[in-house]
């Protein structure tokens, strides 16, 4: 048997090794869990109904993988990974970029309004106040203060 | 009606003295001073040099400050807009050489520069790379000065339009938006000016600053150079 053979012999035993009973029950806990967090944190008012289809749609992705193994030897097999831990891993770390790029993104967005908001509030303020350009000299100084 | 723009950020010590030189030196310009949340009382010491005062409810950089002082302009009517920093470094009788330098009606802005004259400036040796690299690159997109840094400069109305919009930067407007002005087929030249040095060590020339500076002028100057005419 030719290395290259050996090789793939050791990764079908890999992808066809049972994942133990309580690692599958932990994961459709933590998946049951993320859900159950997310509809608590909207009741609460903690967190906006407009934010949670993603953590939704990750529990479900997650509890989908562990209630299911061919899934995930499936995913697995399809990212070309060895284990359903080391392809969960992978997909894991992909999301936490992709979601950090989007809130950066949205962070990035905010700083602008929250700017000219203030840069708004600034002027209004000072032209409410009667703040009006005028030279040295010229009268009493105006001010703008928010 | 003509204004000079001063961002001030805890500049108490300093403010009085670059008041009374503009009202020696240029009293037909209007002194607006954007208070960009100071800790101390920059403040009082606008009103009591007779400026008009703008104060940001917390500190938003130097960028923002700058902008608020352009729209505020805008609304109030102001044809000629000269900036000037708080700190003393630039001289309020050169504004008058920036002004006469846009009055011709050939040019949309005018930079002080600090190395087409007879002052003896001198820049650091790291900062002399960097502001070589920067008219090398300005260069590349045909703008052509000798002092990109200035932060004394003298504009119009379609500069102020420009500057207002959502691309200024909050922090550190140099090449970047010098370069976004020439896209948009404004006229920019330059007038030599004499500047001290600042009396305060600048927190741009501190710990990783320069990196993150030069960093964020090429991904800026990138940015801008998408900018249609």
């Amino acid at each position: 048997m030719s290395p290259e053979e050996r090789l793939e012999e050791l990764r079908q035993l890999f992808l066809h090794a049972p994942e133990t009973e309580s690692t599958r029950l932990i994961a459709v806990g933590l998946s049951l869990g993320l859900i159950t967090a997310v509809l608590l944190l909207v009741r609460r008012r903690t967190l906006r109904a407009e934010y949670t289809p993603v953590w939704v749609l990750v529990a479900l992705f997650t509890f989908a993988l562990s209630a299911f193994p061919p899934l995930l030897t499936f995913v697995t097999r399809s990212l070309g990974a060895w284990t359903g831990s080391s392809a969960i891993f992978f997909l894991g770390h992909l999301f936490l970029v992709a979601i950090c790029l989007n809130y950066a993104v949205r962070l990035s967005g905010l700083t602008l309004q929250v700017k000219n908001l203030t840069q708004e509030v600034t002027v209004l303020r000072a032209q409410v106040e009667g703040a009006q350009p005028r030279a040295v000299g010229a009268g009493a100084p105006s001010v703008g203060e928010p | 009606m003509k204004a000079v723009l001063i961002p001030a950020f805890n500049e108490e010590p300093r403010l009085p003295a670059v008041l009374e030189a503009l009202r020696r030196e240029a009293p037909d310009f209007v002194p607006i001073v954007i208070d960009d949340g100071s800790r101390d009382h920059t403040a009082e010491m606008a009103l009591k040099g007779g400026a008009t005062l703008l104060r940001h409810p917390f500190n938003l950089g130097y960028g923002a400050a700058l902008q608020t002082g352009y729209k505020f302009a805008l609304r109030s009517g102001v044809d000629l807009l000269v900036q000037m920093d708080a700190d003393g470094q630039h001289r309020p009788e050169d504004l008058l050489r920036l002004a006469e330098g846009l009055e011709t009606g050939k040019l949309d802005l005018v930079i002080g520069s600090r190395f087409l004259g007879e002052g003896d400036y001198r820049m650091g040796g790291l900062r002399s790379v960097g502001r070589s690299f920067f008219r090398w690159l300005l260069g590349l997109f045909g703008l052509h000065v000798s002092d990109p840094t200035s932060g004394l400069q003298a504009m119009n109305r379609s500069v102020l339009e420009l500057y207002a919009e959502d691309m200024f930067p909050s922090d550190y407007p140099d090449v970047d938006v010098l370069l976004c002005a020439h896209r948009r087929g404004l006229r920019v030249g330059e007038c030599a000016v004499t500047m001290d040095p600042s009396p305060r060590a600048s927190t741009l020339h501190a710990g990783l600053a320069p990196v993150y500076y030069v960093y964020k002028m090429i991904l800026s100057l990138w940015a801008a150079s998408r900018t249609r005419r």
